[in-house]
């Protein structure tokens, strides 16, 4: 199987949609599954490579950001909310470490108090989305035919709708007065959520219960639900964990978008992405009100995907694919 | 010979097609309704039955669009009665405005109204705009569909470059290098290249020790129709473009490199090599074919998920395109604009992903026999 990825399969691979290209990659990878890394492959691609510092150092720092973000109430640090008098655009100093924004925030607690949104609604959102794509797209894969044929039917159509106008529509008519924004962003992020990582799920799942052992289980009599919990399920789940980083990623970004223009959780609680756009009109004068939660979001998005990046080749055991 | 080399009619077509739409009035809905029908009938008159496969396909992702879509403004609380009327509204007046929208029948016969209007051209009137929402979409879809356009063609000319580029250096410094500065771009939300765009072109940058880091050379937005002043229109179009761009290109590229990797393993590579060919003829004559069809895809889906997804950068640059229209009618509580748009952004999406399917022709010639598409090769 020394074949590039996309000539075994491109008719077929466009009759079902996708939401990014990424997503796509991944499919793609997924679906061509390669056996056992122990067994058999090609003998160059079976050497594992090293994680690597950077990918430690991603760790670090969501590790970091999470446990800040965890424990700010009782860190030492700034009020969030509180105007300080005469700081108004300053640049970073030893008091306030980056600075401060128009209003004489404390810029340094806002990331961190920002951090708390993006990272629980992300975190939520995708273990829930895990949980029902992934049993969605479990019973898709091995049931197929009707069973397959609505799912995918249904998913194709959230997947062509722009995730970021669903986001939108479905946060302004279900939450119009900001009630419950928390709790209405993270239904949302599992909405949007749950057909890409059903898809995904739905491939790897086609692939698996055509083996042997799946096979075997099943002239042992055992039970469907046992066959894709025990059988195919530990086969799915290393690259399905790996994907959720990048689903998470994914969610960070939109949550950004969504509270740059003003509709995640309101105000006086910081989000990055509100931070950013209250910072624009100060651009050329102060610009490190936009830049320290640009970089904030920057590093949390490109921690998660090279992170999940990282696991998938690994798991994977293929080279060619980055 | 048309089952050999489709190429050979559809691309001058296309080029003709362009050409004429430009001089007679860049109207690009024109271009892409007539981009739409030259594929269409290309596709078959290369392979009918993939062609025909393909088209039939769509109808029911369509009908599932449309029934989610329906039922999700359907089914969201908030009477759209009182949001028209505003909440001291009497009930009288409430009960008047929901029999003239017909919300006191039951679910099904309204999608069905609903269905039978669309299949008319007729996505209703909106209370909010006072105007029918296909007139609203018709007016504010040509912006959007420009922007998809560059943006597509900026991101192809960094990706394509870079991608073959750091395949044929697989695993060295270049390589490595152009894969962290693009899992860089790929890794900022478009809305922070956006605004540093902006910083960078538009407003004169950083001021760094007393220096200007940065230029005042394009406007930062706003929207100027091509036909009204070109040279003006590209000046506006660019940042937005180019803060699409930067993000696909990573993606792009990211997908050719791991493609072409797999295809310069294959024997006829070396074939190639042993003629004496040339490197730079090999890379994007041999190799580049074979290894664009995970790209392709992806560009499709990419490209489609620009109209409307582009929302926020239209929204930073003040575009009239069809995203500020969604994010209007949203903020409005517009349900009907909302519906109406949605819809549309949808099938303007599957339509794009139809003829990426239709471009495997020109591609893969293994799918213009009859029946070929079955198999989808042997890889």
């Amino acid at each position: 199987m020394v074949s590039p990825v996309g000539s075994g399969s491109p008719p077929g691979m466009t009759a079902q949609l996708a939401v990014s290209g990424v997503e796509m990659a991944e499919a793609a990878e997924l679906a061509q599954l390669e056996a056992d890394p122990e067994k058999g492959g090609i003998p160059g691609a079976r050497r594992r490579k090293k994680l690597g510092p950077l990918f430690w150092a991603a760790v670090t720092y969501l590790t970091l950001l999470t446990l800040a973000a965890i424990f700010a109430p009782v860190l030492p640090l700034k009020d969030y909310a509180k105007t300080f008098k005469g700081t108004s655009k300053d640049g970073p100093t030893l008091t306030y470490w980056l600075g401060n924004d128009g209003a004489g925030h404390d810029i340094f607690s806002r990331i961190i108090y920002g951090a708390q949104v993006s990272l629980i609604v992300a975190f939520v959102g995708a273990i829930f989305a895990l949980l029902i794509g992934g049993s969605i797209g479990l019973a898709a894969g091995y049931y197929r035919r009707t069973v397959d044929t609505i799912v995918t039917a249904v998913l194709d159509a959230t997947l062509v709708i722009p995730p970021l106008l669903l986001a939108l529509s479905l946060i302004l008519f279900l939450d119009p007065d900001a009630q419950r924004r928390v709790f209405i962003l993270i239904l949302v992020f599992v909405v949007l959520s749950i057909a890409p990582i059903a898809r995904v799920v739905r491939a790897s799942t086609l692939v698996w219960s055509e083996r042997e052992f799946v096979m075997a289980a099943k002239t042992m009599g055992a039970r469907d639900g046992r066959i894709m919990l025990r059988e195919v399920l530990p086969n799915v789940a290393p690259a399905l964990v790996s994907y959720a980083l990048i689903v998470m990623a994914n969610l960070i970004v939109v949550e950004g978008a969504v509270s740059f223009l003003g509709l995640s959780v309101p105000p006086p609680t910081p989000t990055w992405g509100d931070m950013i756009n209250k910072g624009r009109t100060d651009l050329d004068v102060a610009a490190h009100i936009v830049l320290f939660p640009a970089l904030a979001m920057f590093f949390t998005v490109l921690s998660l995907n090279y992170v999940g990046d990282r696991l998938q080749e690994r798991f994977e055991a293929r080279e060619s694919v980055l | 010979m048309l089952r050999e080399r489709p190429s050979r009619l559809t691309a001058p077509a296309l080029i003709a097609v362009v050409l004429w739409a430009w001089f007679l009035g860049p109207r690009i809905r024109y271009i892409f309704a007539a981009v739409l029908i030259v594929g269409t009938v290309a596709a078959f008159m290369t392979n009918g039955r993939y062609a025909l496969r393909r088209i039939v396909g769509v109808v029911p992702i369509l009908i599932a669009v449309s029934f989610v879509v329906f039922s999700l403004m359907a089914v969201l609380p908030g009477d759209p009665a009182i949001n028209i009327l505003g909440p001291s509204a009497t009930p009288d007046a409430v009960e008047q405005v929901r029999t003239e929208l017909g919300l006191d029948e039951p679910f099904f016969n309204r999608y069905g109204d609903w269905l039978g209007d669309l299949v008319m051209g007729d996505l209703g009137t909106s209370v909010q705009r006072r105007q029918p929402v296909a007139e609203g979409i018709g007016q504010s879809i040509t912006p959007s569909l420009q922007l998809m356009v560059y943006s597509v063609i900026l991101a192809s000319l960094l990706a394509f470059p870079l991608g073959v580029y750091a395949a044929y250096k697989q695993g060295r410094r270049p390589d490595r290098v152009i894969n962290t500065v693009m899992l860089g771009f790929f890794a900022v939300p478009n809305f922070v290249i956006a605004v540093n765009l902006v910083l960078f072109f538009a407003i004169g940058g950083l001021s760094v020790f007393g220096t200007r880091l940065g230029l005042k050379v394009l406007p930062g937005a706003g929207y100027v129709e091509f036909g009204e002043n070109p040279v003006e229109h590209f000046k506006r179009m660019l940042l937005p473009s180019l803060s699409l761009a930067l993000g696909q290109s990573a993606v792009f590229m990211r997908l050719l490199r791991s493609d072409m990797i797999g295809t310069l393993r294959l024997p006829f590579i070396d074939l190639a090599r042993s003629k004496g060919l040339s490197t730079n003829r090999i890379l994007w004559h041999h190799a580049l074919r074979p290894s664009m069809f995970t790209l392709l895809t992806v560009m499709g889906f990419s490209i489609g998920a620009l109209i409307g997804g582009a929302l926020i950068t239209e929204v930073i640059f003040t575009l009239p395109g069809i995203g500020s229209f969604m994010f209007e009618s949203i903020s409005r509580r517009d349900y009907i604009s909302v519906q109406g748009g949605t819809l549309v952004i949808a099938t303007l999406y599957v339509m794009i992903l139809v003829m990426v399917d239709f471009l495997y022709l020109a591609l893969d010639p293994r799918l213009r026999t009859t029946g070929g598409g079955l198999g989808g090769g042997n890889g």
